[in-house]
């Protein structure tokens, strides 16, 4: 079970549960009441996390005594007669109904019990032992003010039982399993069934009762000074609003009763309450505040009598049918929890929420617990826009390590948090300390492990809980390595060498964002300096790591082509953009055009569909998919980058950018892909805005002089040349005349045709559309004879396309798609699609 | 070239990290398997996997205790948390 389970869901229901407190008379299973028994269970979860003082000594589990009996009172605390009826509840061996029937006294008070109710005992015998139990601690109380009351006979015999679990809750474990030796005058008391088990309810007022004395404030240390007036008075607070004890009734934890557990106040079920308190204040108002009062939980009748609140309408059969099975389902649950209760004794749970801690504990939690920071940063200013406070984003335990949190401190452990988290880091700061004083004396403990042979450690070296990084790996370049053996040839990079270095680059951009996002404030100019030297020394590592300077035909691929074939390289490559200098950019991007034709998505382009795709093997589809995906994602990711790149520009270096790639490559086989395309359209459009547009910029009057004369002979002969190389593959550069050549036996006639669906149709239009976008842009860029023969070498294409655009089975969106695709290419030369009859 | 890749490698977990970002391989115990795209990993090889495809094999029984022949049963899952107690391994997909 979890502490945030019931943290959540509890919310919501402790609002409603005074509204339905009329239900709650005829139904022992409320939902609202559910939810509160989980609420608390939880936060009795959270308590362990949260409130224990690790090393101090334990006042949680005070427990760990072993020998010498005489600390018994101290450890059981004075009123045994409380803690027997608080500790009833966790006794819960089986879900049977009870074996005996000790129904007695209280049915005669409460409403009629169901005879199958298993919840009979406890009550009966906490009210007829109290009597006795007064009497006999009055009697000792002058001697022996903390000595075992006539009711720690009901505590004895819960202990006796032969099935009997430890109390749930992780409550005071040595107290279970140390049983005192009964006084004898507390064998006058009758002793209660063996064979009763509580009920949710029971063991919900029970732990409402022993949430109780965090209100009322009693440390242990008072309690062994009670004066037997005291006791006594204590005694008869219980006795004379015996109603409010019933365990019969859903009472809402903390109305049930306001019975003290002072022997409990120190067992850490105050702290609970506190932090309970503090997480739901509205839970401490209203019917705690009047003890007197019968609560809403009683019988209808009493209720009625008592209160005369109007009654909501009675739960449906259905509903008490639910509610019922809930019921039952959760009693089995804490059954089958309650197994386990008190395994671990309380420093067992110190040392393993110590080891937790260490886990999360970090040098640099800003960027450790990124997400942390991130989460925190939106809860946060939520929560400022809501009106409320601030906290630290990050708790600090020790020097350098700290804890990153998501989401502000204080709010989040309520008025304990402040308290909680200090004495955690505390801790961890301790443990810290510890740790790294160990490292110093045994280094080596680094390495241990390493192979995966389990070492157990020794005095000297313990096997180390915590690890702190010591020192950094040496850093691993393949790039050095490459520049060593220059000139020579090499093989391509590794599958395990990209991903390696990728994981690099990785890091160092993510060290290099941090930086960035730790700038000095403007106005320390020294700082400022230092920190721009840093990220340039940065900058200088990744570009290196990069390997974009290794020489052109080191290998093929290029390491760095290498290195954006994966997607996961792709995606950094918008990111490395940001940090890189102009000269730099315009570097890497000649060195991806001149080895553009070594990128995976060009030279493995995704085949061209076929038209029926059942026709492919599995195999052959997951990689035409993964083509696909990598295609789909160099577009998303690089080429925006490299848009950007060509956009900083002058024509001068848009020529040269396109005589390296028609001169290094096959120009037709590259502008058949779509990275391709979507190349030489940026390349060939910004020219043409350069050329077009030379008009004097005021705020970039460079611009206006790059477009001289030779710059502009220079490209018209580049384009020449490119446009010629290209001519005659043009109509291959359609994806649907590829799809078509490509196409054979009968499904050939269905590809275009009506056989395709309308949804692949348009997407193959959609491809068409970036094909007719570069040879419009071919066509503005071209010379008049040149535009004469683009018109030739596409008129076919062009023709079919308007054509099929006019054909009836053909759907109006893609009939549409197909003349604006036409129309692109023939609107720069100044013609339309509907010139064509 | 492979010693400089090497270099970096200081022990077994440091491998998954190259995987990351890519489709990976998991076998699991219960006779289940996952390929998927790795997020994230921790020292308990708790995996976080996008586009996962779960393939579990199954054998049932006859009444009369006799196992019917091994069939597969795949799902395809957005997002998916592995804890890591019941990873057995994980290696990159072959493609």
């Amino acid at each position: 079970m979890s502490g945030f389970f019931g943290f959540d869901t509890s919310l919501p229901g402790r609002g409603n549960s005074g509204a339905q407190g009329g239900r709650q008379q005829f139904s022992g299973f409320q939902a609202s009441n559910v939810d509160e028994t989980f609420a608390l269970g939880g936060a009795g979860e959270e308590e362990d996390l949260a409130v224990y003082t690790w090393g101090e000594g334990g006042m949680g589990g005070g427990g760990l005594l072993e020998g010498g009996d005489d600390l018994n009172d101290e450890t059981f605390g004075g009123d045994m007669g409380e803690i027997s009826n608080n500790f009833q509840f966790s006794s819960q061996p089986a879900p049977a109904p009870t074996t005996k029937g000790k129904i007695a006294s209280t049915q005669s008070r409460y409403k009629p019990k169901p005879v199958s109710d298993p919840f009979a005992f406890s009550e009966d015998d906490f009210y007829s032992s109290r009597p006795t139990a007064k009497k006999t601690t009055s009697a000792k109380a002058p001697s022996r003010p903390k000595a075992s009351t006539a009711q720690s006979g009901s505590v004895e015999n819960l202990w006796n039982k032969p099935a009997v679990s430890s109390p749930a809750w992780g409550t005071a474990p040595s107290s279970m399993t140390k049983p005192t030796p009964p006084p004898s005058a507390s064998y006058s008391s009758q002793p209660p069934a063996p064979g009763h088990i509580k009920s949710l309810e029971e063991i919900e007022a029970e732990m409402a009762q022993m949430a109780m004395p965090s209100t009322s404030t009693a440390a242990p240390t008072q309690q062994k000074v009670l004066s037997l007036e005291e006791i006594e008075k204590q005694m008869m607070e219980q006795i004379e609003p015996p109603r409010q004890a019933t365990p019969q009734q859903p009472a809402p934890p903390r109305e049930a009763t306001p019975t003290q557990v002072p022997g409990l106040a120190g067992s850490g079920y105050a702290s609970q309450q506190a932090l309970l308190d503090s997480m739901f204040p509205e839970l401490g108002k209203g019917p705690a505040a009047v003890p007197g009062q019968p609560t809403p939980a009683f019988p209808a009748g009493q209720m009625q009598e008592g209160q005369g609140q109007p009654q909501p309408p009675r739960p449906s059969p259905e509903e008490l049918a639910r509610m019922e099975e809930l019921h039952k389902r959760i009693t089995a649950k804490i059954q089958s929890m309650g197994k386990y209760n008190n395994l671990m004794g309380s420093s067992d749970k110190d040392f393993i929420t110590r080891i937790q801690l260490s886990q999360l504990a970090t040098a640099d939690p800003y960027t450790s617990d990124f997400y942390a920071q991130v989460f925190s940063a939106l809860k946060r200013s939520r929560m400022i826009a809501e009106g409320q406070g601030d906290g630290p984003t990050v708790v600090q335990v020790g020097a350098g390590m700290g804890l990153g949190v998501g989401g502000p401190v204080g709010n989040r452990f309520g008025k304990m948090g402040q308290n909680t988290m200090t004495k955690l880091s505390t801790q961890v700061k301790k443990l810290v300390e510890n740790r790294a004083q160990h490292q110093k004396v045994a280094n080596t403990a680094a390495l241990q492990g390493a192979l995966g042979r389990v070492t157990r450690g020794n005095a000297a070296a313990p096997r180390p809980v915590l690890a702190i990084p010591t020192s950094n790996k040496p850093e691993n370049r393949p790039a050095s390595q490459l520049n060593q053996q220059t000139g020579v040839h090499r093989a391509a990079l590794t599958k395990k060498q990209v991903m390696f270095a990728l994981e690099e680059l990785y890091d160092a951009i993510l060290e290099l964002e941090q930086m960035r996002r730790e700038a000095p404030p403007p106005t320390a100019m020294e700082e400022i300096e230092i920190w721009h030297a840093k990220c340039q020394a940065k900058v200088d590592i990744i570009w290196r790591r990069l390997m974009v300077m290794e020489p052109l035909d080191i290998s093929n691929p290029h390491p760095f082509i290498s290195l954006v074939n994966p997607i996961k390289g792709q995606k950094l490559f918008p990111r490395l953009l940001r940090h890189l200098p102009h000269t730099q950019s315009i570097t890497l991007l000649s060195l991806l055009i001149a080895t553009y034709t070594q990128l995976d998505v060009v030279v493995r382009a995704p085949p061209p569909p076929v038209a029926d795709a059942s026709l492919l093997t599995k195999a052959d589809r997951l990689d035409r998919a993964k083509r696909e995906a990598e295609t789909d994602s160099f577009l998303q990711f690089v080429i925006p980058g490299v848009d950007m790149i060509i956009n900083r520009c002058g024509l001068g270096l848009v020529a040269g950018m396109l005589a390296i790639s028609a001169q290094r490559s096959e120009v037709w086989r590259v502008a058949a892909t779509r990275p391709g395309v979507a190349l030489y359209t940026a390349l060939l459009s910004k020219a043409q805005s350069l050329i077009r547009s030379p008009t004097p910029d005021p705020m970039n009057s460079q611009q206006n002089q790059q477009v001289d004369p030779a710059e502009l002979e220079q490209w018209s002969k580049t384009f020449t040349y490119f446009l010629h190389v290209l001519l005659p593959h043009l109509n291959d550069l359609f994806p649907s005349s590829v799809a078509q050549k490509a196409a054979f036996g009968p499904g050939a006639y269905l590809i275009g045709g009506d056989a395709v669906s309308d949804r692949e149709g348009q997407e193959m239009e959609r491809r068409e559309a970036e094909v007719w976008g570069f040879v419009a842009v071919l066509a503005v860029n071209a010379a008049e004879e040149d535009q004469t023969n683009l018109v030739g070498a596409l008129r076919e294409k062009i023709l079919h396309t308007v054509q099929s655009s006019r054909h009836p089975t053909v759907s109006p969106a893609r009939a549409e798609m197909k003349l604006r695709n036409v129309n692109m290419f023939l609107n720069g030369l100044g013609l339309d699609a509907s010139m064509i009859e | 070239m492979d010693d400089a890749a090497n270099s970096g490698i200081s022990e077994p977990l440091d491998l998954v990290k190259l995987s990351l970002g890519e489709r990976v391989f998991i076998k699991l115990r219960g006779d289940r398997t996952v390929t998927g795209v790795l997020h994230a990993y921790d020292a308990h090889m708790n995996v976080v996997l996008s586009q996962v495809e779960e393939t579990i094999h199954i054998v049932d029984v006859t009444e009369d205790g006799n196992p019917l022949p091994p069939r597969i049963e795949k799902r395809n899952l957005e997002m998916l948390f592995v804890r890591g107690d019941g990873v057995i391994l994980i290696s990159p997909t072959q493609q």
